[in-house]
């Protein structure tokens, strides 16, 4: 893996068209571990992650890659070590798996350094590890959802950052593809010490495969911590309105919501 | 499937189908070449023409190959690869195959700056069609741009100021004499009759210079096909990036207007029959340039074959470009982005 890279938000504010989406908030997101960002519907959930990987220019405040402002840093170096997979990604009909794989090389590449051997050991390790080596050649659109999905999973590993940032990687997933995907990407966190931050709707996944959670509630923090820290009765009811009892997960021993 | 090239400075990969469908069309340029070399009024044998080339056969038949048909057919084939480079680049760009400078108003532009100066000061054509290109790409990138450029505000304000720029044509050829007019209306359907070395210079020179540019834009532009975050998220500046093929696409549309005339639907067409040859989604430039090439050559000398009718190669430009636009809107439509 890459040098440490070090993700921090330091008073950050949006707004889209005076309605202000997030107002004022810091946060740091803990290297190596898997930080996910829970919150009620336009809460500002992806704005945060869109502003974390410099897609969403904040109004004020500052993301810090490292120390420094992202938005001053050469783009190029940002993508050497922040991935992010957006919300429902698109691709150019007809490329294979191993071809939008390969694009994931683009920062470490140049016009006459578009193949190198590092480039091919990348991409061979991204299709391996996300078990889709043997659709490399097969195009995008021939895949099932849960198939596509990895294979952007792949695109993000390929290029080989520090940090990966997921926005709702689960989305159109059925439950097992869901907890399939959401192993994967645990896995690969405890395998590369990667430091991983996503947004995800679902609050039992994020208290069974998160280290540490920012909830929002109205483009602000309202807690961070651990699952069973920031999953609690009183905490749901703020920031969800949603009445309801915690259990233990018999399997997993994190917290479990279940509504009244 | 891929193959891996990699040299000291260079490494690339390429897929076999692609190699094999870009040494098919090579082939097709060649026997397109040769028989547009013997086709035509005065018609060679299968070997005579060989002869001619090489020194041999009358003064008349050396004048007719060397001084007519062989600097048309190269100015054809240099013209249409500048199309069909210029049409794949902007569609690549703009992620939709509508967006070719025939349709955004760029050769209109071009052949208004043409036409502007032919009539106005009896100057330079090249001139002329570059300056018109580039004020109407300022005049649409200009007002197309809000936080950056955006493609499809880019198509639609293109397509307005090509039709203004279109009447602004028509405006120009009604105040001026009948003769030049006729001879203008002609040049505006895009014709390569009469073209000389000069223009066989122009457009390889320009093409020779630009070359390099193209082979380093083509890095980047393959990668525009994917969303505008995941593209700016792998490292690209997106607005930079835009700026950039927009001017490299505007001088190749100028090239070609300069030296074929505005034809319809070359730069238009060419991009998504290298598409539908090789289907990997990759911008395909280089088999746009050989498509744009075959399609000129093909309509000059069909333009050729009828001489007594007298069609410029518009005509037949825009009857091979038609269905494949119908045939485009169709393929959109079927999928549900129209």
């Amino acid at each position: 893996m890459n040098a440490p890279a070090h993700l921090h938000a330091n008073a950050l504010s949006v707004a889209f068209a005076k309605t202000p989406i997030l107002k004022d908030l810091s946060a740091d997101i803990p290297d190596g571990k898997i930080t996910v960002i829970v919150g009620p519907n336009a809460c500002g959930k992806s704005t945060f992650l869109r502003s974390l990987a410099r897609l969403q220019k904040p109004d004020s405040g500052e993301v810090l890659l490292d120390g420094k402002s992202i938005h001053k840093q050469a783009n190029r170096s940002v993508a050497q070590r922040l991935a992010i997979l957006p919300q429902s990604p698109s691709a150019p009909e007809g490329l294979t798996v191993r071809d939008l794989v390969t694009r994931g090389r683009t920062p470490h590449q140049s016009a006459l350094r578009q193949w190198s051997h590092q480039d091919a050991e990348a991409v061979g390790r991204a299709l391996d590890l996300t078990g889709m080596a043997h659709n490399a050649n097969r195009p995008l659109e021939a895949l099932s959802g849960g198939q596509r999905q990895r294979a952007w999973i792949a695109m993000a590993l390929a290029q080989d950052t520090q940090i990966l940032l997921l926005d709702e990687p689960t989305t159109y997933l059925d439950l097992p593809h869901q907890i399939e995907l959401l192993s994967l990407i645990q896995s690969l966190n405890k395998q590369s010490n990667q430091t991983v931050a996503m947004v995800l709707h679902d609050i039992n996944l994020a208290a069974r495969f998160a280290d540490h959670i920012i909830a929002l509630r109205a483009g602000a923090i309202f807690t961070t911590g651990n699952p069973a820290e920031v999953v609690t009765r009183n905490n749901m009811e703020q920031v969800f309105d949603l009445k309801c009892q915690i259990i233990s997960d018999p399997v997993h021993g994190t917290p479990h919501v279940i509504p009244e | 499937m891929s193959w891996s090239l990699r040299l000291p400075f260079l490494s690339l990969s390429f897929s076999p189908r692609a190699v094999a469908v870009g040494f098919g069309l090579l082939l097709l340029v060649n026997l397109g070449t040769v028989l547009a070399l013997r086709l035509g009024s005065y018609a060679f044998t299968e070997t005579s023409w060989l002869s001619v080339l090489l020194g041999a056969g009358s003064e008349i038949e050396r004048m007719i190959l060397m001084d007519h048909r062989l600097p048309r057919i190269l100015t054809a084939l240099g013209a249409g690869a500048c199309f069909g480079l210029s049409g794949a680049m902007f569609q690549t760009m703009m992620r939709n195959p509508l967006a070719s400078p025939d349709v955004i108003g760029f050769n209109s532009g071009a052949s208004c700056g043409a036409l502007i100066a032919i009539i106005l000061t009896g100057g330079n054509v090249l001139l002329g069609a570059l300056s018109g290109a580039l004020f109407t790409a300022i005049l649409v990138v200009g007002l197309a741009w809000k936080n950056g450029l955006q493609p499809q505000r880019l198509v639609l304000i293109g397509l307005g100021i090509g039709f203004a720029l279109a009447a602004l044509s028509d405006l120009l050829l009604s105040r001026t004499d009948a003769r030049t007019a006729a001879d203008m209306a002609e040049w505006l359907i895009g014709t390569l009759n009469a073209r000389d070395w000069q223009d066989v210079t122009i457009v390889w020179s320009g093409l020779l210079l630009l070359a390099p540019a193209i082979f380093w834009i083509h890095f980047p532009l393959a990668r525009l096909g994917l969303s505008d975050d995941l593209s700016s998220s792998l490292g690209l500046r997106l607005s930079p990036l835009r700026l950039g093929l927009t001017g490299l696409g505007i001088l190749l549309a100028a090239l070609a207007v300069c030296t074929a005339g505005p034809l319809p639907f070359v730069a238009f067409a060419a991009g998504p029959i290298a598409r539908a040859l090789v289907p990997n989604g990759k911008p395909a430039l280089l088999g746009a340039a050989v498509i744009g090439a075959l399609l000129v050559l093909a309509a000059d000398t069909a333009s050729r074959m009828v001489p007594s009718i007298q069609l410029p190669a518009g005509v037949f430009t825009a009857l091979i470009g038609g269905p494949v636009m119908i045939w485009l809107l169709m393929v959109q439509f079927r999928k549900g982005k129209l």
